[in-house]
């Protein structure tokens, strides 16, 4: 067999960016290198998975530590709301016997966010990952101490644990090289002043009086339009490649919506119908939990690796002079 | 930084080279303990021209195939200096310590 033979579908396993933009090249360092065999077929294997993690990964890029960061401040302040709001309750109606609860994971998750959103900015990675972590595993324990009495706290709190999953990946893959202030930061701030707000509204007198229609038309304009346009506008002042890379990351957060809704409506309905007997969730349901926002992210990585390959890599387009040089 | 990104870098600081002459250059710098391999090569090149360490100097057209040339940016020049200064201190601090071994032990080696 030729060697062009040998090593064409070797650079098939390739992404395809990659393949258009370095195949010809390696195919002739591949057929001028005198040691062919199982190490140089290892190398190139080997370099085409990595090729694709970083493909999946998305890179250890400036797109994953602006998702640390922005993702961090949302669940920061996500966990701020929750104290902020017993808080205000408390300091509003002890005299009415309010009695705050607030477990020790509730006060642990602000803080552990507020570590990640710290490391983010300076550029710790690793203590970055290490509250992510930590965050992630606080995230899950708590719904799931409700779960066998109410198990759609867990599809409630769904977002908010694969969000906290998003935050740790993009944590363990973001560049490093020092502080960062992404722009639009103050915009994901303020989204996260608007969240924390949310539940401050909401004064002992309020929410012991079941005013649920003023409590919902607040949760719904705070967490359904003006925060998530704050990200949006966020989003939209980032560079073009690393808002396509961000959309990415955020896809299977927002899948999550659909899932719960359409995927898990039915056994939400029946449980608040019926009260003496529980329906929980089956191991096909638990797989496609887990599996759809992974599937999710893969699909909108690779729709984002075909679009950027149909476009001319304007990294690569800087510097190139094509001035012809005699062969070496 | 690991040591293929180093020697390619080191490379591509003398002058503007395609992937095989990397590797050769590589090799002979290294008296032949490193000569990588194309997989790794171009693994490698990718990644520092995302990080906007080298880019492309200019290509050209050999034997009806595409040949590449990379050279070090500013801030490929950048970041060689400041390892090859980090090795030098490392260097430094691990000769004058063997140095003080030999004094001590008088020149016995353990």
């Amino acid at each position: 067999m030729k060697p062009e033979a040998r090593y064409r579908p070797l650079l098939a396993l390739y992404p395809r960016d990659f393949r258009q933009e370095y195949g010809d090249e390696m195919l002739g360092v591949l057929m001028a290198d005198p040691r062919p065999g199982v190490a140089q077929t290892f190398d190139v294997v080997r370099g085409a998975l990595a090729a694709h993690l970083r493909g999946l990964e998305t890179g250890r890029s400036r797109a994953a530590r602006v998702v640390q960061i922005f993702g961090a401040m949302l669940l920061f302040a996500l966990g701020v709301r929750r104290v902020a709001g017993v808080a205000i309750r408390w300091a509003t109606g002890a005299d009415a016997g309010f009695v705050p609860h607030l477990p020790a994971l509730d006060w642990a998750r602000p803080v552990v966010w507020g570590v990640v959103l710290v490391a983010g900015v300076v550029g710790w990675r690793w203590l970055g990952a290490a509250g992510a972590a930590v965050g992630l595993a606080a995230e899950i324990v708590v719904p799931f101490q409700s779960y066998v009495n109410a198990p759609a706290t867990v599809l409630y709190a769904y977002w908010i644990i694969v969000a906290s999953a998003v935050v740790l990946a993009a944590t363990l893959v973001a560049e490093g090289g020092g502080p960062m202030r992404p722009r639009g930061g103050w915009l994901v701030a303020a989204a996260g002043v608007l969240l924390v707000s949310q539940d401050t509204f909401m004064p002992y007198q309020v929410w012991s009086s079941g005013s649920a229609a003023l409590h919902f038309a607040v949760q719904l304009i705070v967490m359904v339009v003006a925060a998530p346009a704050l990200v949006v506008a966020a989003l939209v002042r980032q560079e073009p490649e690393v808002r396509r890379r961000l959309l990415v990351w955020v896809a299977p957060v927002l899948i999550t919506v659909p899932l719960v809704q359409w995927g898990f409506g039915g056994l939400i309905a029946f449980n608040m119908a019926h009260t003496d007997v529980t329906h929980y969730l089956g191991p096909l349901q638990w797989a496609a939990l887990v599996l759809v926002p992974v599937a999710t992210f893969v699909a909108v990585s690779a729709l984002d690796r075909r679009v950027s390959a149909g476009r001319p890599r304007a990294r690569r387009a800087v510097a190139v002079s094509r001035r012809r040089r005699p062969d070496k | 930084m690991n040591e293929p990104t180093f020697l390619i870098l080191t490379a591509l600081a003398g002058e503007s080279r395609h992937g095989y002459a990397v590797i050769e250059d590589v090799e002979q710098m290294t008296g032949g303990r490193v000569r990588l391999r194309a997989g790794t090569l171009y693994a490698a090149l990718d990644r520092l021209r995302g990080e906007g360490l080298i880019e492309v100097d200019r290509e050209e057209v050999v034997q009806s195939r595409l040949r590449r040339y990379y050279r070090l940016t500013g801030a490929g020049e950048q970041s060689l200096q400041t390892e090859t200064d980090r090795l030098r201190a490392q260097a430094t601090i691990a000769e004058g310590r063997l140095r003080a071994r030999r004094t001590n032990f008088g020149g016995a080696t353990a």
